[in-house]
């Protein structure tokens, strides 16, 4: 944007004009003082990869790594079963997955090729006031409406937290997100390839499924890593709707309660004592904190890539 | 004449068959038809949630409106005591930190990226970064809280306060508030800035008059949403020590010493407190359904102001 | 002027829709306003930090305390979680009549709540157990009087399946059911595969444990009670298997013990009393088997019980009307009686509740 200078005549721009030094002094003052607010951004990421590690490192060192592949999750005795916590996270993330990426992407699908404007001036609101509601909101809803109407009555679960619960919670919360990501992305194939598709004589279902949804697929693939993103960070729908309380032995039940990465994290910081605790209590909350950074950071980074190979091919 | 009309039949006739076999085209139709059942069952979801939380909120909520909103922090969830002002007023001051903070550092970041930046790699590096911590799961932003504001900085933040609180979400919905200024900035007009510098601005009174006015809706839209997004984020809150159980007194909405107090409540948090009471407490669950209702109502007009406004805007530009 | 000026020709050289930017103008206003708004307000904060009232020190605005008047004034109190909700409870109450007390209350633990006590950090100390001797040493050489008042009993209830044909437990038993060595046990008989741990002789059927997780105060107590003796004499850790169904929902506990005839698991005493389908088991805890109800729990017969406390620094008290008046109201009726039942305890009889006023009145 800095190139927008107005040639005015040979020799004489807008900068000539400006030339007053008070006022370029002031100019500059105004372009670093904006500059530096910019790198805000960048101290922020030091910041939080420093607070992380530093941490972190501490537990490394120190943890007994016996204690790292256990029975469950234990902090507050010194048993920290980190796999434990990355199984319980998969589960959600994968019931969260199932529930959003058909709902989502149908979604997407519909209010992209299928609606028509004045369908969807109403329809997209609404999905977007879904996509602001709290996550507390919906831990509330996974744990007292999920939980018995859903996990009990359909899948035989318990009535009260559980990882389905979570995961059905989580789902609802990222449908939206897969909903506008995917619909981005089919918004960005351009008409001509509709038009030439339709002039071919295939019918809207061909066009859909074998033109548009191919042409999009990179953007379908960033929304979908960005979801997984979204689930593994989710923290208080699980917390409320997981159905374990500060500890969780090992399970693969989706049914049973368990502790996720976020949940583990919150609960030790929920306990009586906040986060004092015994030994690394407090250490081993960044080092989860430290895995699940890596692990959403490296989605992110990939979602990017697809997002961007989007914006390169039209 | 007669080979043309023939021509002409036969190609009406063609596409009228053609029209035929598209009506009837089952496929096509189911197809269409389970798209919009997936849209409405994410309709429908909204409306029982909405339902299911307005059930529960309902006797509390209009037996004693008042008394909801200007009580405190109870044990027992049939005090007639019981209510949310100590929440409110630290969503209100986490409200304002995220105003002070993360709006002007935000926009400013938004217009130098788009208005001053070089485009190189740094400039490219920042602007990925900005990406990413967008991504960057709450949780984590509340674990820089904790280790940063709660025990590193703790002498000026006051430990466990809502200095604390607030400053994280400022940080924590920063990035949200540069992408969609930045966006906003995107969207001026070439023509408008050419105009300025035409007339012999300099660039910051061409960013001033100009590109900030036009720009102005959708910034505005961005902020909105980052707001409602930082009042209604428990996790970091959690990490930072919103306290579980007692908090003592119940100061005004205007009383700035609860600022670096050295506890405080939100309503994301009293919502979790309240929902995890009900175990032993059943009536909680409503205590827990109305607080929701309150933070709804802001979360949702907050919402739907950024939407209609955006909707009003891009439409009258076309 | 020149501003508006550039504007207009800006405006008319890009040719471009010129009703926007006037219509947007209120909008940059606004945030303006909100953000120089909050601003200031967040400035005026900043300064505004040093009105904190000193502990046990009241800016005493009323003398009247003697007659029941308003005072004002902080109290702090610090101590066992488990007695935690009772102060909480009282304090909720007390502020009804007294608005302008500021009480609060945290929950470290017992001993941790001495240590600060015998500092001179609180004013009131919360406590599940009688102060140590060498807890009473500390406060002596920072001297710190204190007097210690007997506020209510907690008792737990330990339970199983409706059907199981075991009517009482011993604490070894417990103590090989879910004690820091059993885990992995899957049936009752297996407590009694401890070396030198002798038990009563339990039949082989599963066993699936349901509690409070470790976070809650029923769970200490729990440990304190019935396992840190024994734990302590075998060398082990004071605490439970870590394998069992914890969670903080009581009901979920019961219903979990209800789905098992031969399940176990225990909740605060007030809570078992009015659940069906699961049967309170008696404990025997050195005289003898006892069943659990509210009088055994009261007279202290009953062993998974204990008495609460509280212990309240003598010359904080006699400098602070507040401090007096929360005590106060703590010994009424309101407190000994409707505080402690409300939160889960078992109320004092009634000759402990005036023994417990007696020593406060005589301090």
């Amino acid at each position: 944007m800095s190139d927008s200078r107005v040639d005015l005549a040979e020799g004489f721009s807008v900068e000539s004009l400006t030339a007053n030094p008070r006022q370029a002094r002031k100019e500059r003052l105004i372009r670093d003082s904006l500059g530096a607010t910019a790198l805000v951004s960048v101290l922020i990421s030091g910041l939080i990869i420093w607070s992380l590690f530093s941490e972190a490192w501490t537990f490394m060192v120190e943890v007994d790594w016996g204690a790292v592949w256990d029975i469950g999750w234990f902090p507050r005795r010194g048993i920290y079963d980190i796999k434990t916590l990355i199984v319980a996270s998969l589960i959600v993330t994968g019931i969260a997955m199932i529930v959003a990426g058909p709902l989502g992407l149908g979604a997407a699908i519909y209010l992209s090729e299928y609606a028509r404007p004045g369908v969807r001036r109403t329809l997209k609101p609404i999905l977007e006031i879904l996509a602001g509601i709290p996550s507390v909101v919906l831990g509330f809803f996974a744990l007292e409406w999920i939980a018995p109407n859903v996990v009990k009555t359909l899948f035989g679960g318990p009535a009260a937290g559980s990882l389905l619960a979570a995961g059905i919670g989580v789902g609802v919360l990222v449908i939206p997100l897969v909903a506008s990501i995917s619909e981005d992305a089919m918004k960005a194939v351009p008409m001509s390839l509709r038009e030439a598709s339709s002039g071919l004589g295939a019918r809207k279902i061909t066009t859909t499924v074998r033109v548009v949804l191919p042409a999009a697929v990179s953007g379908l693939m960033a929304a979908f890593i960005v979801a997984v993103s979204r689930a593994l960070g989710e923290t208080m729908v699980v917390f409320m709707a997981g159905g374990a309380a500060q500890t969780a032995v090992y399970t693969h039940d989706p049914l049973d309660g368990s502790l996720t990465m976020t949940a583990g994290m919150t609960s030790l910081a929920r306990g009586t004592d906040s986060v004092v605790g015994e030994g690394l209590t407090f250490q081993s909350l960044f080092f989860v904190g430290l895995v699940l950074f890596i692990v959403t950071f490296a989605l992110n980074l990939v979602a990017d890539r697809f997002v961007h190979r989007v914006r390169e091919q039209y | 004449m007669a080979k043309a009309r023939l021509i002409g039949d036969r190609t009406s006739k063609v596409m009228v068959q053609a029209m035929e076999r598209r009506a009837a085209d089952v496929r096509g139709r189911v197809f269409q038809f389970s798209l919009l059942t997936t849209l409405l069952i994410s309709l429908f979801i909204i409306g029982v949630l909405i339902a299911d939380v307005m059930i529960d909120a309902w006797g509390l909520l209009t037996g004693r409106p008042g008394g909801f909103l200007s009580g405190t922090m109870r044990s027992l969830s049939d005090d007639p005591k019981l209510g949310v002002q100590q929440a409110l007023v630290g969503t209100f001051w986490i409200a304002v930190f995220v105003a002070v903070l993360a709006f002007p550092i935000g926009i400013g970041a938004a217009i130098w990226l788009e208005e001053y930046a070089p485009r190189n790699r740094f400039t490219r590096f920042i602007e990925l970064n900005i990406r990413n911590l967008a991504g960057v799961p709450s949780i984590v932003y509340g674990l820089l809280g904790l280790f940063l504001f709660v025990q590193s900085l703790g002498d000026l933040t006051g430990g466990k306060s809502i200095a604390a609180a607030g400053i994280t979400l400022a940080i924590l919905v920063l990035p949200i508030v540069i992408i969609t200024a930045q966006e906003a900035i995107r969207a001026v007009p070439q023509g408008l800035k050419e105009g300025a510098y035409g007339v012999g601005a300099t660039k910051w009174t061409m960013i001033r008059s100009q590109v900030l006015p036009y720009a102005a809706p959708g910034i505005f839209t961005g902020t909105l949403l980052s707001m409602s997004r930082g009042i209604g984020e428990a996790a970091p809150l959690l990490l930072v020590g919103a306290v579980s159980g007692r908090l003592g007194g119940n100061p005004g909405f205007f009383d700035l010493s609860a600022i670096n107090a050295e506890s405080f409540m939100a309503m994301p948090v009293i919502i979790v407190e309240w929902v995890q009471n009900s175990g032993r407490d059943p009536g909680f669950a409503e205590a827990a359904a109305a607080a929701i209702v309150v933070l709804l109502v802001f979360v949702i007009l907050m919402n739907a102001a950024a939407i209609l406004l955006r909707n009003h805007f891009e439409k009258k530009r076309g | 002027m020149r501003l508006r000026k550039l504007r207009f020709a800006a405006r008319s050289l890009a040719s471009s829709n010129s009703n926007l930017s006037k219509s947007a103008r209120p909008l940059v206003l606004i945030l303006g306003l909100m953000t120089t708004f909050a601003l200031i307000a967040a400035a005026c904060g900043g300064g505004n930090d040093d009105e904190e009232v000193p502990s046990g020190q009241s800016d005493v605005a009323d003398q009247g305390q003697d007659s029941g008047g308003a005072v004002s004034g902080r109290v702090t109190i610090s101590g066992s979680s488990t007695v935690e909700p009772i102060s909480v409870r009282v304090a909720e109450l007390f502020e009804d009549v007294q608005p302008d007390v500021r009480v609060t209350v945290d929950g470290p633990g017992t001993g941790d709540g001495f240590k600060l006590f015998c500092e001179g950090e609180t004013d009131i100390s919360d406590a599940s157990r009688p102060i140590k001797e060498s807890e009473a040493a500390d406060c002596a050489e920072a001297g710190i009087e204190y007097v210690e008042l007997r506020v209510g009993i907690d008792g737990i209830a330990v339970m199983t399946g409706e059907n199981n044909p075991v009517d009482c437990v011993s604490f070894n038993d417990i103590y090989g059911m879910v004690g820091p060595e059993s885990t992995g046990f899957g049936s009752w008989s297996d407590a009694g595969s401890l070396s030198g741990l002798e038990t009563s002789n339990l039949p082989d059927a599963s066993l699936d444990i349901y509690g409070p997780g470790e976070e809650s105060g029923t769970f200490d107590s729990f440990v304190e009670i019935v396992l840190e003796h024994i734990a302590d004499e075998r060398g082990q850790d004071a605490t439970t298997r870590p394998d069992y169904n914890a969670n903080a929902d009581d009901n979920v506990i019961i219903q979990g013990i209800q789905s098992g005839d031969t399940s176990f698991g225990w909740v605060g005493y007030a809570f078992a009393a009015h659940a069906s389908g699961v049967k309170l088991l008696q404990v025997d805890g050195g005289e003898g088997c006892k069943s659990a109800n509210a009088d055994t729990i009261a007279s202290g017969e009953y062993p998974v019980s204990r008495a609460l406390y509280i212990y309240v620094n003598k010359a904080n008290a006699a400098a602070s009307p507040a401090l007096t008046a929360y005590v106060d109201f703590y010994l009424s009726d309101e407190g000994l009686g409707t505080a402690v039942s409300q939160v889960g305890y078992v109320n004092l009889t009634d000759d402990a509740k005036s023994a417990t006023r007696a020593n406060w009145s005589g301090r």
